[in-house]
C-alpha cells in the first residue's frame, strides 16, 4: 500500500517503488499488468490509465489492471501513485433493471438458501450493486456485493446455453448475460427491456456505475 | 498491370466452414469487454490487401474452409493471400481449404463495405458485432465493395515457417508455477487440438503441475496469453479472447509471432522458445514496419 504522497519531481529511484509494490510486469511485449493498490477507486484508475499518453486500451479488474500500447511503453508510475491519493469520484449513474424472476435455478436457490422464492427475490432486489469489473464477454458487468444469504458457488457443470438477458448469481457477484452464452452461474430470471451491449455504444453498464433490480409484476 | 474497375458486389455461391469479414482489429474498447480482434494471421491479411493497393487492415474475408464467389461488376480485383486475380463479370472464383495454414485471406480492391462498429469493421460472433451481420458468411450473401480508383497490383508473400518455435515472454504469474514450469513449456512439443478457434487454442501434451488452486478471481488478458488451468494443459488466447480470465498466465506469445502461431492447424506441432523483452520488441518493430504501416490507397497512373 502506498502511504506517502508522490509527486512528479521525485527522482526515478523512489518512483520505482510503485512498480515494485504494484508488481508492474510485462503481459507480453504490448501490455503491462499491475496489482491495483488497495483503496484505489477502480473508475478513477481506469479513467487515468486511458488518458495516459500511449495507452491504447486499459482494463481494471478487482485484483489487477492492465494497459495495452503499440511502440512506446507508457509511463505508469506517476499515474498509479496519483490515483492512490485521489479523492472519491461522484457516485456512478444508477440503472434500474426490471426482472421477471422465473429462472431455471430460482427454485433450487430458494431451497438451498432456505429463503423461499419470495425471500430470494427480496434479498436480490434489496441492495444497490456497483459494477466492480467487466469481462467474460462484451457488456458483461460483474455487480457486487451480493448479500451473504445468496452466495453460492458456481454450478458444478455450466450450461451450454444461458439465454440472453438472464440475470444470474455466483459467489458474491450478480450479472446480466448480454447475449446467449455458455454459463456456470445460477439463473434467477430474465431482465426486461434491458440491453446490456449495443453495437454502436458498447457496454451499457460501466465500471463504477450502480444497479438495482426490481421484480416485474 | 492497371485495371479500370467499378465497385460492384461479390456474391457468395457456396461456402464450407467458417468465413468472416475481418480487418486489422478494433483497439480502445477492452474496458467494454470487447477484445481488439483482428485477423488470425495479420501478415497474411496485410499481404492480401496490399497486393491490390488496399490499406493493410482493410476489411477482407478470413476463410477457415473454402468459398466460391462471383463479382457483379464489370471487373473485380481480388487477392488470395497476396496473389491478385482479375475477375470478369459473373466469373466464379473458387477457394479451396488450405492444408498448410488455418486461415486464408480473400481481399477485394477497395475493401468490403461493412458498417464501422466500435472503431472497427471485423466480426465478433459472441455478440453478433460488426462484419457482415455479425456472423459467418452463407450462400447467397451479397457483399458490397467500397468504391476505389485505378490501382497497380503485384504479388506479395508473407512467409510463416511452420516448424519454427513460437517466441514467448515469461508471464506475470510464472511465480505461481513450480520452478521447472518454464522448462516444461519450452521443452515440450505440443499438438494443436481441434478445440481451436478465434477465441483460443487448446494444446495437447504432457500436463504441467500447478502448485496452487484456481481461486476464481479474474485478471486482464491479452491475445497470446498462455493460461494453464488446474488440469495442466495450456490454452493460448486468440484474437477474440475474453478480456479477463481466471487462470494463471505462465507466458505470453510475442506479438510478432501471433500470426505464426494462429496459422498452425489442428494436429500441427508447436514448440515455444523463451526470449527477452528487447528481442520481442525488435521483432515486432520489424514485422510492423514491413506489413502494418498505415497506408493510403495507391492509385495507378
Amino acid at each position: 500500500m502506498i502511504t506517502r504522497r508522490h509527486s512528479r519531481s521525485e527522482p526515478a529511484g523512489r518512483s520505482s517503488e510503485v512498480s515494485w509494490r504494484c508488481e508492474l510486469r510485462p503481459l507480453g511485449d504490448g501490455a503491462l499488468r499491475f496489482s491495483v493498490p488497495s483503496g484505489v477507486d477502480a473508475r478513477v484508475l481506469l479513467d487515468a490509465l486511458r488518458a495516459t499518453p500511449g495507452v491504447l486500451d486499459a482494463v481494471v479488474t478487482e485484483r489487477h489492471a492492465s494497459v495495452c500500447f503499440d511502440e512506446a511503453v507508457p509511463d505508469l508510475e506517476a499515474v498509479i501513485a496519483a490515483t492512490v491519493s485521489a479523492g472519491r469520484p461522484p457516485e456512478g449513474r444508477l440503472h434500474t433493471i426490471r426482472v421477471r424472476y422465473d429462472g431455471l435455478d430460482l427454485d433450487a436457490i430458494a431451497e438451498v438458501t432456505g429463503l423461499g422464492r419470495a425471500g430470494v427475490i427480496a434479498v436480490h432486489t434489496g441492495v444497490v450493486y456497483t459494477v466492480r469489473s467487466l469481462g467474460f464477454m462484451p457488456g458483461f458487468a460483474y455487480l457486487g456485493d451480493l448479500p451473504t444469504a445468496l452466495r453460492l458457488p458456481r454450478r458444478a457443470s455450466p450450461r451450454a446455453r444461458v439465454p440472453a438477458g438472464s440475470v444470474a448469481i455466483a459467489g458474491s457477484r450478480t450479472a446480466v448475460y448480454p447475449a446467449e452464452s455458455p454459463g456456470g452461474w445460477h439463473v434467477m430470471g430474465l431482465a426486461l427491456d434491458f440491453v446490456a451491449f449495443d453495437s454502436t455504444r458498447g457496454a451499457t453498464l460501466q465500471l463504477g456505475e450502480r444497479v438495482r433490480f426490481e421484480a416485474a409484476p | 498491370m492497371n485495371h479500370p474497375t467499378d465497385a460492384g458486389t461479390l456474391v457468395v455461391d457456396s461456402v464450407r466452414g467458417p468465413a468472416f469479414v475481418q480487418d486489422g482489429g478494433r483497439a480502445g474498447f477492452m474496458h467494454h469487454a470487447v477484445p481488439p480482434g483482428g485477423a488470425m494471421i495479420p501478415e497474411r491479411l496485410a499481404a492480401s490487401n496490399r497486393s491490390i493497393g488496399n490499406a493493410w487492415n482493410a476489411p477482407a474475408i478470413e476463410l477457415f474452409g473454402g468459398i466460391s464467389l462471383h463479382g457483379t461488376g464489370s471487373s473485380t480485383i481480388v487477392s488470395l493471400d497476396g496473389e491478385p486475380h482479375v475477375l470478369g463479370p459473373g466469373e466464379v472464383f473458387a477457394v479451396l481449404p488450405s492444408h498448410e495454414v488455418s486461415a486464408r485471406y480473400l481481399a477485394v480492391a477497395g475493401g468490403f463495405d461493412v458498417p464501422r462498429r466500435l472503431g472497427g469493421y471485423g466480426t465478433l460472433v459472441s455478440v453478433a458485432l460488426g462484419g457482415f451481420d455479425g456472423r459467418s458468411l452463407r450462400r447467397g450473401d451479397v457483399l458490397s465493395v467500397s468504391p476505389h480508383g485505378r490501382r497497380a497490383v503485384r504479388v506479395m508473400s508473407a512467409s510463416l515457417e511452420p516448424a519454427r518455435s513460437i517466441r514467448v515472454l515469461a508471464g506475470p504469474d510464472v511465480a505461481r508455477f513450480a520452478p521447472d514450469a518454464l522448462d516444461w513449456l519450452t521443452g515440450t512439443t505440443f499438438t494443436v487440438t481441434a478445440t481451436t478457434d478465434r477465441i483460443g487454442a487448446r494444446l495437447d501434451g504432457p500436463a504441467c503441475t500447478r502448485i496452487d488452486a484456481d481461486d476464481g478471481a479474474s485478471s486482464p488478458m491479452v491475445r497470446g496469453a498462455i493460461e494453464v488451468p488446474a488440469e495442466g494443459h495450456p490454452i493460448v488466447l486468440g484474437p477474440d479472447h475474453p478480456t479477463t480470465g481466471g487462470y494463471p498466465v505462465i507466458a505470453v506469445v510475442v506479438r510478432a509471432d501471433h500470426g505464426a502461431f494462429a496459422a498452425r492447424r489442428p494436429g500441427a506441432s508447436v514448440r515455444f522458445a523463451s526470449v527477452r523483452l528487447v528481442e520481442a520488441r525488435a521483432a515486432w518493430r520489424e514485422l510492423a514496419h514491413r506489413w502494418f504501416q498505415v497506408e493510403t490507397v495507391s492509385d495507378g497512373p
